[in-house]
Order: structure tokens, then C-alpha cells, then sequence
């Protein structure tokens, strides 16, 4: 069915375009949450799993009570589950795609397309009469084989069970976890990091025996009396390297509110990577400049974000939209290197110059015009009044009216922040030399009085 | 091309001009001062971060976090306008005076950054003179600038090599009366080992052909077409007639520039 079709049957369809790495990670994450129920649990890509659910079905009080936890589960994940139960993998799987929704389990009564077979086959076994799968078993095996090929028949053989469907459980890693236990309590905390870099040293080649790095290390100190304290640090790029981690440990222990307090001292450390990503053997170049400046950076960057806040260590990229205020974003450094994002200069040759500071919000200002469209005279801000000496614009920037209900017909006023008036913008210089930007909310047929606004400055 | 030398006709002016301005640059490895009214806040950070962004490697600006009712943040578009590329700026965000001086300290003892602008608005109570010390020693050690941008502040003793006063300064009108490129009036203060005690300059942002790159080239102070003479200079009683450069000098290096 093409879309056109399918929109015309039913105009209230809503589409979006297919992303397959989305539903990749989809998938991954319905697969570990199925987890819970069995060890076994294979992918079946786009969109199914297999579950061994042998021996494991008692756990959860029946299969019937299992099928509503997990239904209940996927719900919880926003998804709804189609589920079936067999003898086999590929009949399970077989009655959960093509199986009538009554809950019947008969594998001979599912219609021939649960073989998957080609489209032309398809056509072929429906003009020879064969309707279900119970047709196409009572016919001599070599007979179906010559006229549809090998392929169908051992389908058709797994599915009745009479050949085995191995599943190919998903792997899971090994946790990347050290721990040390103390035969004495240790009252030193700087004793007990140096434990804690050893652990990283021994993670470290773990690590690098699996080529993975990294990206965040949870310590948890276990104190004599019970109490734990966890400190997790996170960097920027992927590492091994112990010192890098141990100086952000030393730092996120400095800049905790309530300091360490080992009381009688601790009897354990425990060291655990919760997220790694690929990390390759490095190698070192001949010339080494280039790596040093970027690592010495990225170590930079992590410091300040484990002390200020990832959020606080950014850099300025470009939006894909046209109000000057949200034309850019802030892009956190400490998640990771930014790829490479598009640069404002490209921006250049199509806008006239916008100012270095921009105020945000939009300072209100009293001014003075000669005409109503025409630009400032004289603005009053902070008390303080300005003569313009020299001006240039309008610059007319269009509301985003697509994103406000009831915006294009003019309903919304009020706060720029709205974002739902056309705005004008003029560059002006005052007498002093200053020279600020300056727009006037609202065009004259949209608003009686508009406001205007100083929104930045320039050099 | 004979370059201009100031220092040769003007006893007061300072030494070695960077390269191709015609104006004392901010030498690496050195802490600087910029002040500024509370109004002229683009104009001091155009300054700090083209004259200390030369050379293609990363600048950090680190800034008091923006909050309460006048927040004020930078432009990408605007810094691309002036030549600077977002992609090499990193902006870092602090809470109070103390934790802005150490993260810039921080900042300023990497070794592989062009420069550390540190951005702060009112007095900074926390910038004493070990402060500035600190921040000098560690600029002396990566080699790296550390510039230090005080919007609405008292100039204090400190450590710093130079100390500027940056204002804007009228502009050049375009066709229709609409404002030219950025002006600036900047003076500097104070210049270790420097004889003299004032100069000024006033100085043009001049695009390259590509506008992807710019420097400041300073202006003949009283040429006609460029300013009114009540307007050449914001500041109106120079209290130090002697220190002004020399006329001839100046007009020398960007003739010589321009031809």
C-alpha cells in the first residue's frame, strides 16, 4: 500500500520517516528489560525477541501470569506486545507474527505466509490451494522441495518442530568491577585512593584486553560501621589512563558539601565502570604535538565540568532556527567532543551583522521614533536616555509562527519570549559611539503600541 | 615595507607593537587587564578576544553564571562576524567570584590555549593582588595569555603586565547614516617596564576579503572623515597630554598599512 492509499483510507495517520537507528536501540533496550524473566533472550530484528523460557516459567507463577507481567512490563516501556507461546523457537515466533489473535496455538492452522517465503512463492503456493501450513504438511515433503525449493520445507520443519531452531542468545559483558577489602580498617582517605587507583590500574587492563575505555567510574567506600559513600566521575572521552580519573576523584572529593568522613575508617573499596565505549589501542604518532594540545584540553574540560556542572563548560553551536535567541544552543562539552557541526560563519553572507552580546531576555526600552515604522530617535533604559546618531534597518525578522497555536492570526502578544510578533530591527549608534540592537515588537497593523526592546550590543 | 616605529618617534610609547596592528599586542604569557564602563561591555570583550584569539588555537572565556535580571550572553553569529570561530571558543560558566578565579587559574595553566578571557562584571572582591599574581605565574608557565575583562570596575594593583581602559568610539557612517564597522577607543594604562603613562588609539575592526578573519588597525586620532573632534575621544580632559602618541606615527604606520 503506498502512503497516499493508506492516508486516504485514514486521513488522521500520523508518519514519520523510518530510522533504523532508532529502533536498533529500541530493540536493545526491550531486550534488556526482558531480561528479568530469562537469562535466554535473543533478538529478532526490526522488532521481536525470542525467549528460552524453559525452567523459568514457575518463577512468575504460570505462563499465563508471565504473559501478563511482561505485557505489563512493555507497557511500562511503551510498547504492546504481541506474545505467543510454543514447543520451539520458530513456531513461537511464527504464531506471534501470524497467528489469529484468539489465542489458539495450533501450528497447522497458520496461513502459508508465516513461512516467509518469497512473494512469488507465495502467489504460487496460494494458486495450488495451500492455504495453511496444515496443507502444505500433508503433501510429501521431496514433492514441495522440487517445485519450491529446500529452503521452504526446512522452514516449514522447524516451525512443526520436527527440525531443531536454535536461538542465539544475546551476550552480556562482563561488568567491569574491582573490588579490595582491607584486613584492618583504613582511617586515611588518601590511603584509600591509592587503593582505588590500583583497582583502576587493574580495570585499566581489563579494559584494554576488551578495547573499551571508560566514561564514567563509580568508587564506593564501604565504611566499618556500614555506611557507603559513592563517588561517580565522568570524562569526556573514553579512558584507561588511571591519572586522569584519580585527579577528577581527588577534585569531586574536594568540592562535595558535606566532606568525607572515614569515622572509624573503611574496610573496602569498590570500583566499578558503569558506561565504557570503544576505545582502540593507541598509537603514538611521531609527531605528538596535536594529541597533547587536544588531551590537555579534554583534561581541562572534564576538571571544570566535575567541578562547575556539565552544563557549565559549553560551546556555542548553531540552531536550526532563524529568531536570533535560539538561532544557537549550548552543547555541553563534557558528553563528549562535538562532531563537526555546522559554523556560524556560513551564516554571514546571508544576514546583515548581529551583535557579540545579545541580552536575553530582551531588555524593555521607552523610545522615541520620528515616524511610527521609521527607526529610534532617542531609547530610555536603565534610567539612562540615549540619542541615536546613527541608524540603520529595518531588519524584519517573521515570527516562528508554526510553533504557536493561533499565532499567525496574530492572537498571541505580549513577551517576546513568545516569539509570536513580526520584529523589526534596527542597528543603532548613540551619541556616545555605542552601538546597540535594538527591534520594535509588533508591526503597527498587529499591535496599537508596540513595545520595543534593546536585544544586543555591538562592539 | 618599512614598518612604522612609534617607540623611534615617540619616547612614550610603548615598545614592540604586535605584528600588523600597529598597536601594543597582549603578549603571550602575560596577564592583562581590560576595564570598561558598564555600557561598553561588546566593545571591551571584541577587544580581549580578537587581540588575544590570534592563531588558530582555542580561547576559553570564563564568566561569572548568568542569572538575575540582566543576562547578557554571547552571539555565535556575532563572534563570527568579528572574525572569531565559535568551534574554538569554550565557554565556562561560574557560580561566584571565587570559583570564576579558579576555574580561569585552571584554565590558564593548560598549556595549549591562545588565551583565557575571564569576564566579570562589578568589583570582584576576590581579585586581590595574590590573586593576580597567581593568575600572572600560571600565564607565565603554559605561556598561554590570561585576560582579564572588568566591566564597571575600579582599577587596584595587581600583577598585570598591561592595563587598557576600552570604549567604543563613533564610527564611520555607512551610506544612509547607518553605523560602520566596530570603533573602539582604547587606552593603555600601564605597561610593565614602560616609561610612559598613557597612549591612546582609536581602532577600526578591518574584515579580511573572506570576513572569516579581522584585526583592529588603529585610526589617525583626529582624521576628519572618521570623527568629529568633540567626539575623537571619549575621553574629554586627557589628563596626560604627553603620553598621547605621536600624531606623525601613527598616521605613518596605517598610511604605510593601507598602501
Amino acid at each position: 500500500m503506498t502512503l497516499a492509499d493508506a492516508r486516504a483510507r485514514c486521513p488522521e495517520l500520523v508518519t514519520t520517516p523510518e530510522d533504523p537507528a532508532r529502533t536498533a536501540a529500541a530493540l536493545e533496550r526491550v531486550l534488556a528489560a526482558l531480561g528479568r524473566f530469562t537469562p535466554v533472550v535473543a533478538a529478532d530484528p526490526p522488532d521481536g525477541a525470542l525467549l528460552d523460557m524453559t525452567g523459568c516459567a514457575h518463577l512468575f507463577g504460570g505462563e499465563a501470569a508471565l504473559l501478563r507481567i511482561l505485557a505489563e512490563e512493555m507497557t511500562r516501556l511503551d510498547h504492546a506486545p504481541r506474545t505467543a507461546f510454543a514447543a520451539n523457537a520458530a513456531a513461537a515466533r511464527a504464531l506471534a507474527r501470524h497467528g489469529a489473535h484468539d489465542g489458539s496455538d495450533d501450528i497447522r492452522a497458520l496461513p502459508v505466509a508465516a513461512l516467509e517465503p518469497p512473494a512469488e512463492t507465495l502467489v504460487a503456493l496460494r494458486r495450488a490451494g495451500l492455504a495453511t501450513l496444515g496443507d502444505l504438511a500433508a503433501r510429501p515433503a521431496p514433492a514441495l522441495a522440487a517445485r519450491f525449493g529446500e529452503g521452504l520445507v526446512l522452514r516449514l520443519r522447524q516451525l512443526l518442530g520436527e527440525v531443531a531452531a536454535p536461538l542465539v542468545p544475546r551476550g552480556h559483558a562482563a561488568p567491569l568491577r574491582a573490588e579490595e577489602r582491607f584486613p584492618e580498617p583504613v582511617a586515611r582517605t588518601d590511603d584509600v585512593l591509592d587503593v582505588a587507583e590500583d583497582l583502576l590500574r587493574r580495570l585499566g587492563r581489563d579494559m584494554e584486553e576488551r578495547r573499551l575505555g571508560g566514561r564514567r567510574f563509580v568508587v564506593t567506600l564501604c565504611r566499618a560501621d556500614g555506611a557507603r559513600r559513592r563517588l561517580a566521575v565522568e570524562t569526556g572521552r573514553p579512558t584507561r589512563d588511571p591519572a586522569p580519573v584519580m585527579r577528577l576523584l581527588r577534585e569531586r572529593i574536594e568540592s562535595l558539601a558535606d566532606p568525607l568522613d572515614p569515622g572509624f575508617g573503611y574496610d573496602s573499596v569498590a570500583l566499578a565502570i558503569t558506561r565504557s565505549e570503544p576505545l582502540s589501542p593507541h598509537q603514538i604518532g611521531l609527531e605528538q604535538g596535536k594529541e597533547a594540545v587536544d588531551d590537555s584540553i579534554a583534561a581541562l574540560v572534564d576538571q571544570l565540568a566535575v567541578r562547575l556542572g556539565p552544563e557549565a563548560v559549553y560551546r556555542l553551536v548553531p540552531a536550526n532556527r532563524h529568531l536570533p535567541e535560539v538561532a544557537q544552543a549550548a552543547l555541553p562539552l563534557a558528553q563528549g567532543a562535538p562532531g563537526r557541526a555546522a559554523s556560524f560563519a556560513a551564516r554571514l553572507g546571508e544576514s546583515p551583522p548581529r551583535p557579540l552580546c545579545l541580552f536575553d531576555p530582551p531588555q524593555p526600552v521607552e523610545v522615541i521614533a520620528g515616524v511610527p515604522d521609521g527607526p529610534p530617535l532617542r531609547f530610555r533604559w536603565r534610567g539612562h536616555l540615549f540619542a541615536v546618531r546613527l541608524a540603520e534597518g529595518p531588519e524584519r525578522i517573521a515570527a516562528e509562527w508554526w510553533r504557536h497555536e493561533g499565532a499567525h492570526s496574530g492572537n498571541l502578544a505580549g513577551h517576546p519570549e513568545n516569539g509570536a510578533l513580526t520584529r523589526d530591527y534596527y542597528r543603532v549608534e548613540d551619541s556616545e559611539g555605542r552601538r546597540w540592537w535594538l527591534f520594535r515588537h509588533g508591526l503597527h497593523a498587529e499591535q496599537a503600541h508596540p513595545q520595543w526592546y534593546l536585544h544586543g550590543q555591538f562592539p | 615595507m618599512p614598518r612604522p616605529s612609534i617607540s623611534g618617534e615617540s619616547p612614550s610609547c610603548p615598545p614592540d607593537e604586535a605584528a600588523g596592528s600597529g598597536i601594543p599586542g597582549l603578549d603571550p604569557g602575560r596577564l592583562h587587564e581590560v576595564h570598561a564602563a558598564g555600557d561598553d561591555r561588546a566593545a571591551a570583550l571584541a577587544f580581549a578576544l580578537v587581540q588575544a584569539g590570534a592563531g588558530g588555537r582555542p580561547l576559553f572565556l570564563v564568566r561569572p553564571r548568568g542569572g538575575g535580571r540582566r543576562r547578557a550572553g554571547l552571539h555565535g553569529e556575532g563572534l563570527a562576524w568579528l572574525g572569531l570561530d565559535a568551534a574554538r571558543l569554550t565557554l565556562v560558566e561560574a557560580a561566584d567570584e571565587t570559583v570564576l578565579l579558579r576555574a580561569a587559574l585552571d584554565a590558564a595553566r593548560c598549556p595549549a590555549l591562545a588565551a583565557v578571557v575571564i569576564e566579570s562584571a562589578g568589583r570582584l572582591a576576590a581579585y586581590d593582588l595574590t590573586a593576580s599574581r597567581r593568575l600572572a605565574l600560571a600565564a607565565e608557565r603554559s605561556g598561554s595569555r590570561v585576560v582579564l575583562v572588568r566591566i564597571a570596575a575600579e582599577p587596584r594593583p595587581s600583577a598585570a603586565f598591561t592595563r587598557w581602559t576600552i570604549a567604543s568610539a563613533p564610527s564611520a557612517p555607512l551610506a544612509g547614516a547607518a553605523p560602520g564597522r566596530p570603533v573602539l577607543a582604547a587606552r593603555l594604562d600601564r605597561r610593565r617596564g614602560w616609561a610612559g603613562r598613557q597612549a591612546h588609539w582609536l581602532l577600526e575592526w578591518i574584515p579580511e576579503r573572506d570576513s572569516s578573519h579581522g584585526f583592529f588597525r588603529p585610526l589617525p586620532p583626529a582624521s576628519p572623515e572618521t570623527a568629529s573632534p568633540e567626539t575623537a575621544s571619549p575621553w574629554p580632559a586627557a589628563p596626560v597630554p604627553g603620553a598621547v602618541a605621536a600624531l606623525a606615527g601613527l598616521r605613518g604606520g596605517a598610511a604605510s598599512r593601507a598602501a
